[in-house]
Order: C-alpha cells, then sequence, then structure tokens
C-alpha cells in the first residue's frame, strides 16, 4: 500500500509512523512483556529529547537516522496481524464485489423477485443522490 | 541406514521408561475405568442434560460475537487503564490531545494498543482521524461491519 504515495506526508506523521514501526520492531525482538515495555520507555525517552527541535533540516536529518538504525535492526521475522500483507490469513477470505450480482442469469435472478426489485430500486435512488451531489456526468468526447 | 540407527537409538532410549511406566499406566486406567461407569450411573439418573451441555462447546476459531455496547466498553477499558489518561475526565467525545493532554507519539501508543484489543491493523492514515474514543468505536465497527 506504502508504493503508491497519492498525498503530501508531515513530517509529524512520519516521526510518528517511525515510532511505531519500531514499536512492533521492538514488540517483535522481545515476546517478554517487561523486557519490551523496558525498551519501548527507552525508545519513548529517545525521541523526546528531540521533541523541541525547531530547525527541519536538523530534524531531517534525525528522521533520516532512525530510519537506517530502524532498517539495520529491522526484525527477519516480524508478527503480523492475521489479515495485513505478510499476516497467516491475509485474502484467505475473498469477498465477491456486489457487481456480480447484476450479471446474473435472469433466469436465475427469477428466483429471487424481491431481492433483485429492491435492488433495482437502490441502485435507481443511488443514481438519483449521485446526480443530485455531484452533477450530471458529461458525455465524453468520442 | 542412517534412519534405522536412528530408530534403534529411539528404542534404545524410550525402553526403560517403558518398562517404569507399565506398573502405573494399568492402574490409571483401572481408574478411569471406574470413574467412567460412576459417571454413567449418575448420568442416567439426573445429570444427563447438564452433560450434554458440557460436550457441545466448541468454537472453531469463530469471532467472539461483538455488538457496539461491548465494542464501547472495551475501548474505554483500554483507555482507562492507559497510565497518561485520567479516568474521570475521559467520556465518549473528549478529544485526546485538547482535552486529555495527550500528544501525537502517546495517540501512536494508543492506536497501537487499539490494534492488540481488536487484533487488526489500522493504518497511519486512519489512525490521525481517530481523535476521540466515539471515532474509534466508529472505525472499529465500521470495520467488523456491526451496526446495531
Amino acid at each position: 500500500m506504502s508504493f503508491l504515495q497519492t498525498e503530501i506526508i508531515t513530517h509529524s506523521r512520519r516521526v510518528c509512523s517511525l515510532y511505531k514501526r519500531s514499536l512492533r520492531n521492538i514488540e517483535a525482538w522481545y515476546d517478554q512483556r517487561p523486557m519490551f515495555r523496558y525498551r519501548a520507555v527507552l525508545l519513548r525517552a529517545r525521541f523526546d529529547e528531540n521533541k523541541n527541535v525547531k530547525d527541519l533540516r536538523v530534524a531531517q536529518q534525525l528522521l533520516d537516522e532512525g530510519e537506517k538504525e530502524l532498517f539495520s535492526q529491522i526484525h527477519y521475522q516480524p508478527r503480523q496481524f492475521p489479515h495485513s500483507p505478510g499476516g497467516v490469513a491475509c485474502g484467505r477470505e475473498v469477498i465477491p464485489p456486489d457487481w456480480v450480482l447484476d450479471y446474473w442469469h435472469p433466469m436465475e435472478k427469477a428466483q429471487f423477485p424481491e431481492y433483485f426489485a429492491r435492488r433495482e430500486q437502490r441502485k435507481k435512488e443511488y443514481v438519483e443522490w449521485w446526480e443530485k451531489t455531484y452533477g450530471k456526468p458529461t458525455e465524453p468526447a468520442h | 541406514m542412517a534412519s534405522l540407527g536412528r530408530c534403534v537409538r529411539l528404542i534404545t532410549r524410550v525402553r526403560p521408561s517403558l518398562a517404569l511406566a507399565a506398573i502405573p499406566r494399568t492402574t490409571t486406567i483401572g481408574c478411569l475405568h471406574t470413574l467412567n461407569t460412576r459417571e454413567c450411573t449418575v448420568s442416567n439418573k439426573s445429570l444427563l442434560p447438564t452433560l450434554n451441555k458440557t460436550c457441545s462447546v466448541r468454537n472453531y476459531s469463530a469471532k467472539e460475537p461483538l455488538t457496539l455496547d461491548m465494542i464501547q466498553q472495551r475501548v474505554l477499558l483500554v483507555l482507562k487503564l492507559y497510565d497518561k489518561i485520567s479516568p474521570e475526565k475521559l467520556t465518549m467525545d473528549s478529544h485526546f490531545m485538547q482535552d486529555l493532554g495527550l500528544d501525537s507519539l502517546d495517540h501512536v501508543e494508543v492506536i497501537m494498543a487499539m490494534e492488540d484489543e481488536f487484533g487488526f491493523e489500522i493504518p497511519d492514515g486512519d489512525a490521525e482521524k481517530l481523535l476521540r474514543p466515539a471515532d474509534i468505536i466508529r472505525y472499529v465497527a465500521d470495520k467488523e461491519d456491526i451496526y446495531d
């Protein structure tokens, strides 16, 4: 997800992201909670040391050094949440998209007449809402 | 050849313990047998419904049930246990930075605690919008598809 940057990421958000990744890295190295807490407090103290740095060039340099340090200490098999990329259940459950229902055969649709009638109604309402909110779509030039 | 050797080694390793364990094992089996018969006699009389209930507890690793109330309780409990938040000030609509006096790194820790509590990752872009407990509850409910 991080390969395509579609917005400007502020410096503070970069620092927060570095802090979070460093904490998760420590969590991966130290499985015992007290050990992890000790390291986490030390890390927090290191971040708090430089929290009043006003010069953005110095701050940028500190951030780069932090990124390098994290890269040098990264865990070889970090723990992931089950459904996040790299987790055990990532992509296990494939939910078919909603538009698949529109391509059912009419004979199949006829088996659920109430549902598909309501579905057509909802689609009409959605189109109305869309045109009210964003205006009528312009015809593309051929 | 190597596997054969390993088998032989295993047998030699196992044999003394087998000899030692032979006598106690028979006694435990005897105990089990008597226990089983006793249970049967009791269950025939009165305990049959309760025994059936206890047998059918198996979850197949399904998710535990969630409602909006449960999400709210869990979120507030996690926040109350965080040492930089005073439980008296905490309400559903209190702003983390303005009302509770946290800074952005504390906010990262709060979000990580929420990730650990509910077991899914919260990306940075979403995390910076979750500035009140009510926002977090709404976000978790949307993620888990809970609306009542």
